[in-house]
């Protein structure tokens, strides 16, 4: 069989198929040359791996280190005050919308300046509230 | 939208920007060209990041970072050797590490780091790639731009010549 060459390093990666896998061990097992190659190879990868990380020079990028960045603390304090306003624009909304019940002529007139026309030569007295009737039914 | 966008500038800046420059430091030995490579990488992420799709983020990331490493590596052998022989070396051949604040961390792996300096580029590359950025054979080759296959065979043959330069 032919040796596991450049599979060695994909096995070691775990970038290799199960199906692979299996048939590359079962050559590792008779073959003391790819063994070996293994144990080398391991050794070299664990190597540039244990390098150490490298500080970033101070100031090379904005706050390279601070976990809880200014921006998302903008955007939570964003958030808060928009959903301050919403709750606000509600809480006035309801305390201005008037709750449905009957409304009297008088009412009517003095709450929305309601005209009322009691003229008998222009027939049964007749309400002009406009916008307004249609909400407070 | 904002929201197709993962990440603004200053926040890939955040999260990427040492490994981006332990990239840059592991290819070139250099604390100084590290540095500006960040500083490149992050210029070209906060212009791409208008006209980004989503996808593969990282994919995106290392492919511009290691077109600014090759851009900057070809800019430099186009110059006389001349006028500036040592920065012609500090990139393609071997280079020692700077001596400051952090040589004694530097000097950890020094060995290693004069092997990975003598590997060929796209050898180099592919195994920083892997052991020290730490991205899939997948993620390199969408990053470098070649078949998986080759990538598999970059890192190994990079790793074999390391362990003739190391042992």
């Amino acid at each position: 069989m032919r040796h596991a060459g450049e599979n060695i390093s994909a096995y070691l990666d775990g970038e290799m198929r199960a199906d692979e896998v299996r048939r590359f061990l079962e050559h590792l097992a008779g073959c003391g040359r790819c063994s070996a190659e293994v144990t080398a190879l391991q050794g070299v990868r664990s190597a540039v791996r244990s390098l150490p990380m490298i500080e970033l020079p101070r100031g090379l990028v904005p706050e390279a280190d601070s976990v809880p960045t200014p921006l998302r603390r903008n955007r939570g304090l964003i958030a808060a005050v928009a959903a301050a306003v919403v709750a606000a624009v509600i809480g006035i909304a309801a305390l201005v919308t008037p709750p449905p019940e009957s409304i009297s002529l008088e009412d009517l007139n003095s709450r929305f300046g309601a005209r009322v026309s009691l003229d008998p030569a222009f027939g049964p007295a007749k309400v002009v509230v406009p916008e307004i009737v249609e909400s407070g039914r | 939208m904002v929201e197709s966008i993962p990440l603004n500038w200053e926040e890939v800046a955040r999260v990427y920007g040492r490994k981006i420059y332990n990239f840059a430091y592991r290819l070139t030995g250099n604390q100084a060209d590290s540095a500006d490579l960040v500083q490149e990488v992050l210029l070209r992420v906060r212009k791409g990041l208008e006209s980004y799709q989503p996808g593969s983020f990282d994919g995106w990331l290392w492919r511009i970072t290691r077109n600014a490493f090759l851009d900057e590596v070809r800019r430099r052998k186009r110059r006389p050797q001349s006028s500036l022989p040592e920065e012609v070396d500090r990139w393609d051949i071997a280079a020692s590490p700077a001596a400051d604040l952090e040589y004694d961390r530097l000097s950890i792996g020094d060995d290693i780091q004069k092997a990975l300096l003598e590997l060929p580029i796209d050898f180099r590359e592919a195994v920083v790639l892997c052991d020290v950025v730490g991205l899939s054979y997948e993620e390199i080759a969408a990053a470098t731009a070649v078949p998986i296959g080759t990538v598999r065979s970059r890192i190994h043959r990079g790793r074999r010549q390391l362990r003739e330069m190391l042992s």
